[in-house]
């Protein structure tokens, strides 16, 4: 880990850099090089929205310059390079995509504009999901003047029920390219459940395409996300036309300009699966979030690598706390996830969020006087405490800066000055006085409250999955999480609390450890009986195959576009299934490659059996409802480089004098007491801090209070503990 | 929290930008909202007869400097009658009572059947600006729509003195 502290010269020269992660957010810019030793460095810059590249190759060259490396020498040796970003997410939020056109069914033409009535309030607090006056419908991706409608229909169970007049989809096609559309979306009723007329309106619209000599793509819902749900498909589908495409050529830029530096590795993104696809996949719009699944990842593969099986990662932002948890070393994938208000048909690793961060403002009822938390922040802006925010309402890093949590003058590594007193005075007026507190009590109370908020939140999901908080253990890490993480963790018995010494940059971490993976998803309706005769398993086992031999094409498929044969890849079939009438159902990893017999067929439901007792309870199980698949999946993956976890002899148990950084007055339990500040970067492994203590590093401050005490292992881990 | 004066104005006059209004509509109300509002409208009208409560758009309740009696007031400078009185008794009034009539607002069978409901549309007599609409049974009576309690408003929920009233 870089921090400021100057670099040793006999490491400067054989430093070989093989990973590069990089977290693109709309304020700052991480990059995280890992080198062939596992030591890592991160750089931060300020984003360039207008030319990504720019605030990349800024970030970049300062996380270098820390191990005396240029951008040249570097990006020669490096081997794999990942990126996330929250560019694609900001064209959709801000309808800055490209002019589609959208086929429909005739009389389905208003369909997309209505949406469904969710988008009204997707991604509201609480309060305002039940307060209908905050409701309101975005505009929609497409306009209803580049819809058209054509004649056909086919019902749930696949049936032709209006054969397909093929003229309307020839008008549709000719309407649609003489209004000079950048794309062109088709999306019938149940093509997921039988293809052949959306495929068939397909070629006729690619026919009329290349006869206009125009250049437009066309992109039928069929061929990226045949999965059930009418607005979740064509939503996602448009996505790819509307947002990908400009994304694509963002991402192109990206991979020239580093290419320009001498790079010679293809960048590769990371997507709402959990795993990194290349910026030339077909399926781009599941990039469309990338961030804070980055974090996840990394906590899963240092389980991994480390053995903790079930790990509740938590991550703490400017405006929200993100929880996802881990077990048995596996994600919980998400169906039908939203973003930017759209319901969506995409594999999202489960993540639950509440919006609570450190740029959280904190008002006061004004007639109950009850302190409230959020659900609006500051966000990047800190709070009062930075004059030149512009925020005039206290937030929760305000309090951390009057109770001595943070350093005013450090924060972001100095780049922002704040101002104690500025905060002082805005708490003591606005919350202190008015509850006849005395400024550090009212501060306490908020910081309190919030610590509560978060560790109730965190109990309930565990407790939501059957569990307790001793079978896991606690990843803290995102710029504000550890400053937080004795606050939320206290008292509910984690079996560890690991905070990573590069939490601040955990989640480009985390994209570095990702998977070289793609994965297709199809919907299925396969019911059947427990007592069902052998003749019906083999007959359901040939559906899922029929279903994986289309999805394992278009996983190779997307492969052969980065120039892997198939032999290279390594296949991971997957299916959905639930107890038939049940309402939710389980992503099982298929125990067989492939599914012919009635033998296979008890196999998917031997393995389906066990994950549900272990999810659930083993007397929960119900077999004799019967099963039902309702998707298949394929994963993909190729092998690649990642990061080393360090590993470093323990030292003694004192921290050395030069990481040593004085004292700081910190208010806890209603006193002042002196913390012992400490240099994150100059602990060495085997150290033992007892609180009150302070560790700061540039990006993030781990805060260790009196009653804890925390162990920096051999791996640059933090664990936290309550004596 | 604050706004500047402009920010409600937008709100008045139906421009204010998305995030504000949705974070006017999910924190209590600020303190100041009601003056600045009232200046605004004020700042809208040829009159100088203060508003002391708008009653709806173009509508409402003024203080008339000359006498001190507090009348309902249009836009347009017109006094329908004293504050606590209906004053849709002394407007213009269209009552849409045909089907032709009301299939100039809605198509055939979305309209309502004039022996059910009827509309009566109240108009400013000066300026012809439509102030109110209601569609009640054809025989309810005109709608008294309700009296507002101005001095407890004014006394306890905002702190401010009751304006003189003669």
């Amino acid at each position: 880990m870089g921090g400021g502290k100057p670099v040793p010269l006999d490491k400067q020269s054989h430093r070989k850099v093989q990973v590069l992660g990089i977290d693109a957010g709309g304020t700052m810019t991480d990059t995280f090089f890992v080198d062939s030793e596992g030591d890592f460095v991160v750089g931060k810059a300020q984003s360039t929205p207008q030319n990504e590249a720019l605030g990349l190759i800024a970030s970049s060259k300062e996380g270098l310059e820390r191990w005396g490396l240029t951008l040249e020498e570097a990006l020669g040796e490096i081997q794999t390079g990942v990126y996330s970003g929250t560019a694609m997410l900001n064209r959709v939020v801000q309808r800055k995509g490209l002019r589609v056109g959208l086929i429909v069914n005739a009389g389905m033409e208003d369909f997309h504009r209505m949406g469904r009535a969710i988008q009204a309030y997707l991604g509201f607090a609480y309060e305002d999901r039940i307060h209908l006056n905050t409701h309101y419908y975005d505009e929609p991706l497409v306009p209803r003047q580049l819809t058209r409608g054509v004649m056909e229909r086919v019902d749930m169970s696949g049936t032709v029920v209006i054969p397909l007049r093929e003229e309307t989809a020839l008008t549709s096609a000719k309407d649609l390219i003489d209004l000079d559309v950048e794309g062109i979306v088709i999306s019938l009723l149940h093509s997921y459940r039988n293809p052949a007329h959306e495929r068939r309106v397909r070629d006729i619209v690619l026919e009329e395409v290349r006869k206009s000599g125009k250049k437009i793509p066309v992109f039928a819902s069929t061929d990226y996300y045949p999965v059930r749900k009418e607005t979740h498909r064509t939503n996602t589908t448009i996505l790819e036309a509307y947002a990908a495409e400009p994304s694509r050529q963002t991402l192109n830029r990206i991979s020239t300009s580093f290419k320009e530096n001498g790079s010679k590795f293809d960048f590769r993104v990371m997507a709402t699966h959990g795993g990194t696809i290349s910026w030339k996949a077909k399926e781009l719009a599941r990039t469309i979030v990338s961030g804070p699944i980055g974090g996840v990842i990394g906590a899963k593969y240092l389980g991994e690598v480390l053995g903790y099986s079930n790990i509740a990662c938590s991550d703490i932002g400017g405006t929200s706390f993100d929880v996802a948890l881990i077990t048995q070393n596996e994600l919980t994938i998400r169906n039908d996830p939203d973003m930017a208000r759209l319901v969506l048909s995409l594999p999202l690793v489960a993540m639950d969020s509440v919006g609570a961060g450190a740029g959280s403002f904190i008002r006061l009822d004004p007639y109950t006087k009850a302190i409230k938390l959020g659900p609006d922040s500051a966000g990047y802006r800190v709070g009062v405490c930075w004059e030149e925010s512009g925020i005039e309402t206290v937030t929760i890093s305000d309090c951390h800066v009057i109770l001595g949590y943070l350093n005013p003058d450090n924060f972001l590594g100095g780049q922002v000055k704040l101002d104690r007193e500025r905060a002082w005075n805005a708490m003591k007026e606005q919350i202190a006085d008015p509850l006849g507190l005395s400024v550090e009590d009212a501060a306490a109370g908020v910081i309190e409250l919030l610590d509560s908020d978060l560790r109730d939140y965190l109990r309930s999901m565990i407790s939501g999955k059957g569990s307790t908080p001793g079978n896991f253990v606690c990843f803290s890490y995102g710029g504000a999480g550890p400053v937080h993480t004795y606050g939320y963790t206290e008292g509910l018995g984690f079996e560890d609390v690991i905070v990573p010494a590069w939490a601040a940059g955990f989640s480009a971490f985390g994209c570095a450890a990702a998977d070289f993976e793609y994965r297709y998803d199809k919907s299925l309706d396969i019911n059947i009986a427990t007592d069902a005769g052998d003749d019906l398993k083999t007959a359901q086992a040939k559906i899922l195959q029929e279903a994986w031999e289309e999805l394992k094409e278009r996983v190779l498929e997307e492969f052969e576009i980065n120039g892997y044969t198939p032999d290279k890849v390594r296949l991971q079939p997957g299916f959905r299934m639930q107890y038939r009438g049940q309402l939710n159902d389980l992503e099982i990893e298929s125990p067989i490659t492939e599914a012919h017999t009635s033998e296979d067929w008890d196999k998917l439901v031997d393995a389906f059996n066990d994950t549900y007792g272990r999810v659930y309870a083993a007397s929960a199980r119900s077999p004799e409802l019967g099963y039902s698949v309702t998707g298949a999946i394929m994963r993909g993956t190729v092998p690649i480089p990642k990061p080393k976890i360090p590993k470093e002899e323990l030292q003694g148990e004192t921290p050395p004098e030069e990481a040593r950084l004085g004292t700081r007055k910190f208010y806890r339990h209603k006193k002042w007491v002196d913390a012992q500040l400490y240099q994150m970067e100059t602990l060495r492994p085997g150290n033992r801090i007892t609180g009150p203590a302070i560790i700061e590093s540039d990006a993030t401050t781990f805060v260790v209070p009196g009653g804890f005490e925390t162990f920096l292992d051999g791996h640059r881990l933090f664990h936290l503990k309550e004596v | 929290m604050a706004y500047t004066k402009a920010k409600i104005k937008d709100l008045v006059e139906g421009k204010i930008d998305r995030d504000t209004l949705h974070t006017m509509l999910s924190t209590p109300k600020d303190k100041e909202r009601f003056q600045i509002y009232i200046e605004i409208l004020q700042e809208q009208v040829e009159w100088k007869d203060p508003i002391i409560l708008p009653l709806g758009p173009k509508l409402y309740i003024v203080q008339r400097q000359s006498d001190k009696k507090w009348m309902i007031r249009s836009h347009a400078g017109y006094d329908f009658c004293e504050w606590d009185q209906n004053w849709k008794l002394h407007a213009r009034i269209r009552v849409r009572n045909t089907a032709p009539q009301m299939e100039e607002l809605y198509p055939r069978l979305m309209a309502p059947s004039p022996e059910w409901q009827v509309i009566r549309e109240y108009f400013c007599p000066v300026s012809g600006d439509l102030l109110d609409v209601e569609a009640p049974t054809p025989w309810y009576p005109v709608i008294h729509d309700f009296e507002p309690d101005i001095d407890t408003f004014y006394k306890d929920w905002l702190g401010l003195p009751v304006p003189e009233r003669a």
